[in-house]
């Protein structure tokens, strides 16, 4: 497989999955039933996620078929900006969706619904809001990707949208200020990345190693006020790494360390969101000082120390992957 | 100015040039993960520390974060150790480069806040939890600041260089 085919994979995905997790989120919101809202805000923030591969992938997919006799380049790059606009939109209903599922963590084991104070509802329909805004960039999304290679389910000739042609601009608007507008706009987001991943492992670092038992004197509960510095250190890093590939798509995607690290972000990335960050973290907080962390905990707590180092790593070996 | 010849003696030997050119995924490549992991342990026990006295997680008892100094000097000495090969690998590269010692200065300055901060609050028995957190703030603040510059610094190594080997203008 390589990774045109990973674009025919993925890229049903982010769409079918907005319209899914958005009918069960509304369900939720109906029928006020919290396991619903938590699988539905979860099921947004994996959508947020799957949806990089599948942008990415698509570089891929246009190198594949750009020689065909009747496939327009035109064609391609509005559906990559279209592509950009609906993925940046998901990044950000994820987010704020990450939010949402940040406050039940916290909150649902009181008896009265705190996480329904004004402030956690305006998360709530903040996600309603920007989830119905990304479904509708996703379907231009897939029309203007479908039109690509079936011509025949056009109807009538291309008609030029306002979404089409802000997309067609977006994407050499985006490599000009990583690449060419300054030789130290590189170097600036590489200090950055670099300080995110202080961020983030520093406190994957001091809440997992107290899981494992070294730090026994610390409470495990308050430790995780640290999750949300990790986050941030995360979030940075999505967007500078973004904008690397952004500056240098042809570079990265044909990368093989670069496909490995990405997958291996993937896998910790949902580590960090479903159980640091749902009820899932509850059966923890009770550890009190000096006392053993359950084992399942443990093991969570290895994996996770030993995937970011696996993605710190990876990120070092990204130049010896370079394709020549 | 002249670049003195025993950096070129340096890049000659041995080690130095199975660091710089070796294709096994043990050399270079390898070293510098080491650094970035060294460098994820060193600053980022710094930082949870440091935001622990700052405010942030009020709920954790501070005594007891003491034990996160084992992690800062664990990656400390993976940061000389590995810096060390890094350094024999491009003698000229870094010792020509006014960012270098800029580098080694701030990490001075951060390594000697933090053990400040260790020898005036933690090893301070007889301050309570909130004594603690005001006496460490000027020094947590500024072993942050230090750390960022640090890390900055390091990271520009990678752009600011004049040579890149002995006879080799970058």
């Amino acid at each position: 497989m390589n990774p045109a085919h990973l674009h025919l994979l993925l890229n049903h995905s982010p769409i079918i999955g907005t319209i899914v997790a958005l009918g069960l989120f509304v369900m939720a919101l109906m029928r006020d039933q919290d396991e619903l809202k938590q699988a539905s805000l979860a099921l947004f923030v994996l959508i947020a996620l799957v949806a990089v591969p599948a942008f990415m992938s698509g570089y891929a997919a246009q190198d594949a078929i750009k020689d065909l006799p009747d496939v327009s380049m035109a064609m391609i790059q509005t559906h990559q900006g279209t592509a950009l606009l609906a993925l940046l939109l998901m990044e950000v209903t994820g987010a704020a969706a990450l939010a949402g599922l940040w406050r039940f963590g916290r909150t649902a084991r009181k008896e009265d619904k705190p996480w329904m104070s004004s402030p956690a509802r305006m998360n709530l329909y903040a996600v309603l809001l920007l989830a119905m805004a990304t479904v509708g960039l996703m379907a231009v999304t897939g029309t203007t990707g479908g039109d690509i290679r079936h011509p025949e389910i056009m109807s009538g000739p291309a008609t030029s949208s306002i979404i089409g042609t802000l997309g067609e601009r977006i994407i050499p608007a985006f490599q000009y200020v990583v690449v060419d507008y300054s030789m130290w706009v590189w170097p600036i987001l590489e200090d950055l990345h670099f300080l995110g991943l202080i961020l983030l492992l520093g406190s994957i670092l001091a809440l997992n190693l107290r899981i494992l038992g070294f730090l026994k004197q610390l409470p495990v509960a308050p430790l995780q006020r640290f999750i949300p510095w990790g986050i941030a250190g995360f979030i940075l890093n999505i967007i500078t790494g973004f904008l690397f590939f952004m500056g240098m798509p042809g570079f990265y995607i044909v990368n093989v360390v670069f496909q490995v690290k990405m997958l291996t972000i993937m896998i910790a990335g949902t580590n960090l969101l479903l159980f640091y960050c749902t009820s899932a973290f509850q059966t923890l907080e009770v550890v009190g000082p000096g006392e053993d962390a359950p084992r399942f905990a443990k093991f969570i707590a290895v994996s996770a120390i030993v995937l970011w180092i696996a993605v710190i790593v990876l990120g070092r070996y990204i130049p010896y992957g370079e394709v020549t | 100015m002249a670049v003195p010849i025993i950096f070129k003696t340096i890049e000659e030997s041995g080690l130095s040039t199975w660091i710089r050119d070796s294709p096994s995924i043990f050399a270079y490549w390898f070293i510098l993960s080491l650094h970035a992991i060294g460098m994820g342990l060193l600053v980022g026990a710094s930082v949870v520390i440091d935001l622990r006295i700052l405010g942030v997680a009020k709920d954790l008892p501070l005594a007891p974060m003491k034990g996160l100094y084992n992690v800062i000097w664990l990656g400390f000495w993976i940061q000389l150790a590995s810096g060390t090969l890094l350094l024999i690998a491009y003698p000229t590269k870094a010792l020509t480069n006014p960012d270098f010692y800029l580098k080694l200065t701030l990490i001075g300055l951060a390594v000697a806040f933090m053990q400040m901060l260790k020898n005036r609050v933690f090893n301070d028995s007889s301050l309570a939890e909130s004594a603690m957190m005001l006496k460490g703030r000027a020094l947590a603040t500024w072993s942050l600041v230090f750390w960022t510059g640090a890390v900055t610094a390091g990271r520009l190594l990678a752009y600011t260089y004049n040579y890149l080997k002995y006879d080799y203008r970058g």
